[in-house]
């Protein structure tokens, strides 16, 4: 059985690592209440800068770690001053969308500085290694337990006892409040996020070093463990962050040793599933509690949102709908197909995260389930294709709801970061699933569009079918909003507590707004599917997820004609300006910061 | 014994520790339909926590709850709410970004029933496809919820009519606590807890609530008070509980209760408020 | 105003506020001297919670002056003007939920350097409100209602300020503690410390204040000796619970 305590050791060697970042996202959270999606990017700016101090500069050791924290400190001060302090009275959402369009934004300018390839970045640590149980561990593992301990603790302490650690949970907790007690709240943010920012900078160094290997995707990798690890840990809880990396760490170190290794990202996510569920509040929260009545408004930014009067939309529909009769070039029409599709997924979002508040950043799975089924439907069953994507629709609303429902009974942040793992599992086990999703190989020769046995080819039907679609579902979602749905779901949104005491259950009206979004976004990836016709488990990912929240955040949350708006926006700003496709990340990144920066309650308004 | 017999709601034993502290400490009570009690304690005395107990927000360590004859125990706030219990919140729960007139028709929700028909199973799918379809019972329903949430806010007066489509975050304190009770009537209830309904409001704004707690006493509607205005307890109250470190330590008629020693000792006092009250009478 | 009136503390003068289009107030000139209780009464939804707002810079007025101590607050934000010498009590408390009782109260003192006077500022709130000595390390949040305020009127008078504004501290108090706050605020504004309050157990806040005004809708309609308002029959009618009241 020594292998076992192989896995063992090299676990916590991992979650030893894990646990840098989390600390540093632990740091934030319990300042900000802010999940920093930045988190990520600062580590990877943090990696490269010590790349640049150790293999050009030969700096020595110490002197790196202090390059690199300083360099990261101001990147930390950055987010502060441009992601976070002008959106404190916004909508509760904007800052995580900050964060995440600066992480856009940070990676590309890495990416696009030091070029995608991985680079080496050699342990500057003497190469000794010590025999333990089968595996050995070397004094680069020691440093970075070292690190990661020590932070904890001082942080631990500093959050505990120290005046500035009150004064920024206090902050955090009622920022009006702390204010009246002479807290200077910009100060406190700063302070924190220089610090966290040079923390998350030391380890993407130590961290590049240990596998002497550095490159742009360990951005959203070590976010993304980061914030599995720190909520399992609870969120904002230091120490429970540094356990929860370790659990994490052991893990997926059981789950590789016993599935393999392309298990190892879904038994992290699983693990952050079943911890939510059983104990919402992470591992470490205190036991059952009425809930207090709430001390402070939790409100989003009061805005009047723009009306548009129903016969401006009608000639606006009329003039999308009589395009192909006019000389456009196929490009356009292939512009606004993506457009249309889109604005399908971010009707979909928009109603769950808006109406509903509850934002997912998994969306995309329900594109990936609604492709599949109607790939398969039409291959292997021979379903005629307008069926299939039906199907796709339904099978989406319902396995989607259902694969969701773990999450209905978290708030805030934490249904992000649920939905987030959601969708991570839904691709993982595309990917994993072979004999019916074929696996990394995809499915390929998905027949084309067609309606009533005729098959739909050219741009000019595609176009229409699409938009068609895409039409009906927002005039089903108006009418939905209108209903006593639309007030039931936002009355959720605003205070569950007071619904439930009203009669309403959450779990049925959340299914309900899942499943008719489910659907809506379900219908969209079937479309695609048959569009594109070859998808695999990569064709729906993370990246489109956050554009939808990007699109529902420029159109305005819960707002029906807004994300139709933004869809267009964002999928034809970058065409209209033949904007290359390496940067058109970078330019989504900066279009959310200016928008939550000057319109954070959206282009047309939050509903 | 005839007041158990027609006891609308009974709690026996009904017991909630938080750690060492017992906040409620086996509590017994009987409302008989129609009648409104009046809970009265020191701050601290486990008022707002029987409230919780008996709503389903929070569950007991030990005993039960029964209304109209049923063991209510542990259940659900949305069983209750639909069993017809409504309340108000100490502090205020409104929903922040709805309007006034959205924030009471949740109220009238549990009384839905074109658009959320009582069918197993697939009653919320149901439910969905009547919101999209609209039939024409629904809309009758609709407007009619519309129309009793105007006659309910008209017991407001002026004060939440012309405010009718503006979001209750805009709203001052005094009248989030008006919404809420609106809110709270909108149901229907059967029984109605509310939780110091008066607070933030001045004398006169206090007699304007008092007169309405009456007229719905007066309707028939069964009601639970917690009220610190003495004043406002001993003109509307059948009967007076007195709460202090979770324990009933006084029961009875208002006057007798007043002039307890125990309650004057934990609640009263004998200072300037006592002689204020007085003159605070409507 | 009463002629023996010492100089303002503070001052607002021609004060005009909005939200969004609405104005809430017009023309609002309110004057606190120097070591006196002045009492803000008025209706529901009259202004009375902005009026503390824009004093501590938490709401910006459209036109208009306030003046502390003779220099304008205008411009200041919040912590610099509690750095000034306001302490808060804040509508419906606001207190740090997830943060316990103890540090709650010590947040109160956050300006303050002086440690061991810290210390013995927090003994002195616990024989105020020895309820709260035995749930120094509970959550706020998951205080009584009550307690709460409790909390909130201690952690004011943690930060040794020179005035102190309150909006409705007897709220959700029960009789006996509604007493001993009211006491209370007539004690240490004999240690020195100016109060400007919104209370609406009028007839009490009328007891121990010196001044008082009457906010209708925005604007002052009465103002004048706390006395001589008790007996007006206006205020009477409109805030004392009627003109039977003797
Ligand atoms: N979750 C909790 N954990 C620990 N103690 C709690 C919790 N909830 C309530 N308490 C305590 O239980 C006691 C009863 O609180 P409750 O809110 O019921 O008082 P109340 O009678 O409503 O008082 P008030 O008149 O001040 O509103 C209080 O001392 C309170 O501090
Ligand atoms: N954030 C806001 N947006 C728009 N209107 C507001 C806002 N806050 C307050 N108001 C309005 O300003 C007016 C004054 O409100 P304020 O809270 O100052 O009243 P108040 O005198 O303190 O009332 P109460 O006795 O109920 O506490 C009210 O009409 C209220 O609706
Ligand atoms: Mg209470
Ligand atoms: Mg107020």
């Amino acid at each position: 059985m020594s292998s076992w305590l192989d896995y063992t050791i090299n676990g916590l060697i991992v979650g030893n690592v894990y646990a840098l970042v989390a600390v540093g996202l632990a740091l934030i959270f319990g300042v900000s209440r802010l999940i920093n999606f930045a988190q990520g990017s600062i580590y990877l700016v943090g990696a490269y800068i010590g790349w640049v101090a150790v293999v050009q500069l030969h700096t020595p050791l110490p002197l790196t770690i202090i390059v690199v924290a300083a360099a990261a400190a101001v990147v930390g001060l950055i987010i502060e001053r441009f992601g976070l302090r002008p959106l404190q009275n916004s909508v509760r959402i904007a800052p995580l969308l900050a964060t995440i369009g600066i992480s856009f934004v940070l990676d590309q300018l890495v990416m696009l500085t030091f070029s995608p390839n991985p680079r080496a970045l050699p342990s500057q640590l003497p190469d000794v290694r010590f025999q333990l149980g089968g595996g050995t561990i070397g004094p680069l593992d020691l440093l970075i337990a070292g690190v990661g301990i020590t932070s904890a603790l001082l942080l631990f302490v500093f959050l505990r006892y120290s005046k500035l650690g009150w004064a920024v949970r206090a902050a955090s907790q009622d920022r009006d409040a702390a204010m009246q007690m002479g807290v200077d709240v910009n100060r406190v943010n700063q302070a924190v996020f220089g610090i966290a920012a040079a923390l998350g900078g030391v380890s993407g160094m130590l961290v590049g070093m240990y596998y002497n290997q550095i490159d742009t995707a360990m951005s959203l990798q070590a976010t993304l463990k980061g914030v599995v690890a720190e909520v399992v840990g609870g969120a904002g809880n230091v120490p429970g962050a540094v356990i929860g990396s370790l659990l994490l760490g052991l893990v997926e170190s059981y789950g590789v040793a016993v599935f393999g290794t392309s298990y190892r990202n879904l038994f992290a996510f699983l693990l952050l599933v079943v911890v939510l569920v059983l104990r919402p509040n992470g591992l470490f929260a205190s036991a059952r509690q009425a809930p207090p009545e709430p001390l402070t408004g939790t409100f989003i930014a009061p805005s009047r949102p723009v009306r548009i009067p129903r016969w401006a939309l009608a000639v606006a529909a009329a003039g999308f709908a009589i395009l192909p009769f006019f000389p456009v070039s196929f490009y356009v029409l292939q512009t606004l197909i993506n457009a249309w599709l889109l604005g399908m997924l971010a009707l979909s979002l928009t109603l769950v995260a808006g109406t509903m508040g509850q934002v997912s950043l998994g969306h995309a799975a329900l594109l990936a389930i609604g492709a599949y089924t109607s790939a398969l439907l039409s291959l292997t069953l021979s379903v005629p294709v307008g069926l299939a994507v039906i199907g796709g629709g339904l099978v989406s609303a319902a396995l989607g709801t259902l694969l969701i429902s773990p999450s209905f009974r978290l708030r805030g942040h934490y249904v992000s970061i649920a939905t987030l793992a959601i969708g991570e599992i839904v691709s993982l086990v595309i990917l994993n699933w072979e004999s019916v999703t074929r696996g990394p190989i995809g499915i390929s020769g998905i027949p084309p569009l067609s309606l009533f046995g005729y098959d739909l080819i050219s741009p000019t039907s595609i176009y229409w079918f699409s938009f068609a679609v895409m039409v009906v579902l927002a005039l089903l979602q108006g009418r939905l909003l209108g209903s006593h749905l639309g007030r039931s779901f936002r009355a959720i949104r605003d205070d569950d507590i007071a619904a439930r005491a009203y009669g309403l259950s959450l779990n049925r009206y959340k299914s309900l707004a899942f499943i008719f979004g489910g659907f809506a976004a379900g219908v969209s990836g079937g479309i695609a599917a048959h569009l594109y016709s070859y998808i695999n488990h990569e064709t729906f990912n993370t990246q489109q997820s956050i554009l939808a929240l990007t699109v529902v955040i420029l159109g305005g949350l819960g707002n029906v004609v807004g994300a139709i708006v933004g869809s267009v926006a964002l999928v034809g700003l970058p065409e209209v300006f033949r904007i290359a496709a390496e940067y058109r990340i970078l330019i989504y990144g900066i279009v959310l910061l200016l928008l939550v920066r000057f319109r954070p309650q959206g282009l047309l308004g939050t509903i | 014994m005839a007041e158990q017999l027609h006891a609308m709601l009974s709690l026996r034993g009904l017991t909630r520790r938080f750690g060492g502290l017992t906040a409620v400490d086996a509590i017994d009570l009987d409302l008989a339909r129609g009648e409104l009690i009046s809970i009265i304690g020191p701050n601290g005395a486990g008022k707002t926590t029987l409230f919780n107990l008996v709503t389903g927000l929070d569950r007991p360590d030990a005993g039960t709850v029964r209304f109209e004859g049923q063991d209510i125990t542990g259940l659900s706030p949305e069983r209750l709410a639909a069993e017809g219990i409504a309340r108000t919140f100490q502090l205020g729960r409104v929903f922040g970004n709805l309007s006034v007139m959205d924030n009471v028709l949740i109220g009238a929700h549990t009384r839905l029933r074109a658009v959320k028909p009582a069918v197993p199973v697939i009653g919320p799918l149901l439910e969905l496809g009547l919101a999209l379809l609209r039939p024409s019972s629904v809309k009758a329903e609709e407007e009619r919820l519309r129309e009793e949430v105007r006659a309910i806010l008209a017991r407001f007066g002026e004060r939440l009519l012309p405010r009718i489509d503006q979001p209750a975050y805009s709203l001052s304190y005094a009248n989030r606590r008006r919404v809420e009770i609106a809110r709270a009537l909108a149901l229907k209830p059967r029984l109605l807890l509310l939780d110091e309904p008066t607070a933030g409001m001045n004398p006169t704004e206090t007699a304007e609530m008092q007169a309405l707690v009456a007229e719905l006493k007066a309707e028939g509607l069964t009601i639970l008070l917690i009220e610190h205005k003495l004043e406002m307890v001993m003109r509307l109250s059948d009967r007076v509980i007195v709460m202090d470190e979770g324990k009933k330590i006084a029961e009875g008629p208002g006057e007798q209760v007043r002039t307890d020693p125990k309650v004057i000792e934990a609640y009263l006092g004998h200072g300037l408020s006592g002689a204020a009250e007085q003159e605070s009478a409507a | 105003m009463t002629t023996s009136a010492p100089e303002p503390l503070l001052a607002l003068s021609n004060v005009n506020t909005f939200y969004g289009q609405a104005q809430v107030h017009f023309d609002l000139s309110i004057t606190v001297a120097r070591g006196h209780i002045v009492c803000l009464l008025g209706g529901n939804a009259s202004g009375k919670s902005t009026t503390m707002k824009i004093i501590l810079g938490l709401v910006k007025p459209r036109s208009g002056e306030v003046t502390f101590d003779g220099a304008s607050l205008i411009g200041l934000s919040t912590p610099q003007i509690v750095r000034r010498g306001i302490a808060s009590v804040p509508e419906a408390r606001r207190l740090f939920a997830d943060m316990s009782v103890r540090e709650n109260i010590l947040m109160g003192a956050f300006v303050r350097n002086d440690r061991d006077a810290v210390a013995q500022d927090l003994d002195r709130m616990l024989t105020l409100f020895p309820k709260l000595g035995q749930r120094l390390s509970q959550r706020a949040g998951s205080l009584s209602g009550g307690e709460q305020q409790m909390v909130a009127m201690a952690r004011a008078l943690m930060s040794r300020p020179r005035m102190i504004v309150m909006d409705e501290p007897t709220m959700g108090l029960s009789p006996l503690y509604v007493d001993r706050v009211l006491e209370l605020i007539r004690a240490i504004n004999q240690e020195g410390v100016s109060v400007f309050m919104v209370e609406q157990n009028a007839s009490l806040a009328l007891e121990i204040a010196h001044e008082a005004y009457v906010l209708q809708t925005g604007k002052i309609v009465l103002s004048g000796s706390a006395r001589a308002l008790k007996d007006d029959p206006r205020v009477r009618d409109a805030y004392l619970g009627g003109s039977e009241a003797a």
